[in-house]
């Protein structure tokens, strides 16, 4: 890891599932890293791609998104439509040389905090290992 | 007095010039006794950028250091700057050698095509400006006061812009997407499988998009009346995003996602990575023409060496 640098993680949850389960991880006191910046969304079918994009343009060296499990939306179908974007996002950002690995999306319930607390640890030990992005460096070469 | 209009050209291939050129007799409405082209690259003979013009348009997109120092002349120079074009404003085609070390594109460019010949091997280098980093659109580099977008924009838009810039006009453009002019009929919004261009034979009057051709025309600016889609060519999207629209490729990859297979999403078996796997070439599809405008607008894993 190299010095002074540590993951910034930017995670969309949704509000009834996601936000819920990283709620359910807080108030039990179960322990995953600080690189982890929780944005909340009301639903994973409301995150564009554009949002993804724009927290690695910003600084973030990974992206999660979370929702509910298939079936369970409480807008019935908004993660189908959010799973077909992300696996569409996952081949843009290999193209693009950010790489899909940098990206995450999984569906966790408002009661697996244990669930949240340990995909976040997991997607920062794979952030960690795979270094700094340095967009910021090369968004201003000329 | 007698107000002065120059054009110039920078990273583009003059086909927006040619647009312009297209007005004829029409040109005339323009440059008349009170309005004097003073620089203009495919019909003045001029070498020096003059000291000061009222209006200023550039065409093509900032992809050397001759043109980052031409564009900084013309701001200096000019009281209005009109990108004129999809390469001044967004990057243009060209911008899609960001995805590429310049290396690469000199080699490919001058060594390796089949039909260049080269008997040294080594693309040329003396007394030529060295590639930028990055191919940019024009306000990475400079104030940009109007844009014209279009690959090219029609000889309408440019005499538009040029007339507002003269009498002091906000120029406006559309505000909606290219499927609010496409005459095509939209029926469910449910796209079944990605096609490529030539397979099959497209409905004559369905939408090409439902139809599963790849039409960028959800995602990209109206005001050239969907003329491509109304005669069986899909959208490339190059009048860049729509208003309000950050990034053209994500709004696309938004409105297609959310269109494929809608009514089946639920059943078991559904698999997205099908539709991710159907893609040929998403950059390609997606940010055609605005790769080097985009929220990510260059390879990140490239070297960081000019």
């Amino acid at each position: 890891m190299p010095d002074g640098w540590y993951p910034k993680i930017v995670a969309f949850c949704c509000n009834w599932c996601s936000y819920g389960g990283a709620d359910t991880a807080g108030v039990s006191r179960m322990q995953y890293p600080p690189s982890v910046r929780i944005i909340r969304v009301m639903c994973s079918g409301r995150v564009e791609p554009a949002f993804v994009l724009k927290a690695f343009r910003e600084g973030a060296d990974g992206v999660f998104v979370g929702g509910c499990h298939l079936g369970d939306c409480h807008y019935q179908a908004g993660n189908y439509k959010w799973w077909r974007r992300a696996e569409l996002i996952k081949r843009l950002l290999d193209e693009i040389g950010i790489g899909s690995e940098r990206f995450e999306y999984d569906w966790i319930s408002a009661s697996e905090g244990e669930k949240f607390a340990e995909v976040m640890r997991k997607f920062h030990e794979r952030i960690e290992k795979l270094g700094p992005l340095k967009l910021n460096e090369k968004l201003e070469l000329l | 007095m007698t107000k002065k209009v120059m054009t110039i050209w920078l990273g583009g291939c003059s086909g927006c010039h040619i647009s312009l050129l297209d007005l004829h007799e029409r040109l005339l409405s323009v440059f008349s006794d009170d309005v004097e082209l003073v620089y203009s690259p495919p019909l003045l003979d001029f070498k020096e950028i003059p000291e000061h013009v009222d209006v200023a348009l550039i065409e093509g997109g900032i992809r050397n250091e001759d043109n980052v120092e031409e564009a900084e002349e013309v701001r200096e120079a000019a009281d209005v700057v009109i990108a004129v074009g999809t390469c001044a404003c967004f990057g243009g085609i060209p911008g899609l050698g960001n995805l590429f070390e310049n290396e690469e594109l000199l080699e490919r460019a001058y060594v390796s095509t089949p039909t260049t010949v080269n008997e040294e091997g080594e693309p040329p280098s003396e007394d030529l400006p060295e590639l930028t980093w990055r191919v940019h659109p024009l306000s990475d580099v400079i104030d940009v006061d109007i844009m014209v977008p279009g690959c090219p924009p029609s000889p309408d838009d440019i005499l538009e812009a040029v007339r507002c810039a003269l009498e002091g006009e906000e120029f406006e453009l559309p505000r909606k997407s290219v499927c609010d002019e496409c005459p095509r009929e939209k029926k469910g919004k449910v796209i079944r499988s990605i096609k490529r261009p030539f397979e099959g034979e497209p409905d004559p009057e369905r939408c090409l998009l439902e139809q599963g051709y790849p039409c960028l025309g959800p995602a990209t600016r109206a005001g050239c009346g969907g003329r491509c889609p109304e005669v069986g060519v899909p959208c490339a999207g190059c009048r860049g995003p729509a208003e309000g629209a950050p990034d053209q490729g994500a709004g696309m990859i938004s409105a297609l996602a959310s269109a494929y297979r809608v009514e089946e999403e639920e059943e078991p078996g559904f698999d997205p990575v099908e539709l991710a796997e159907s893609v040929p070439d998403p950059v390609g599809w997606f940010y055609r023409f605005t790769l080097a405008s985009a929220l990510i607008p260059f390879r990140a894993d490239r070297g960081e060496e000019p």
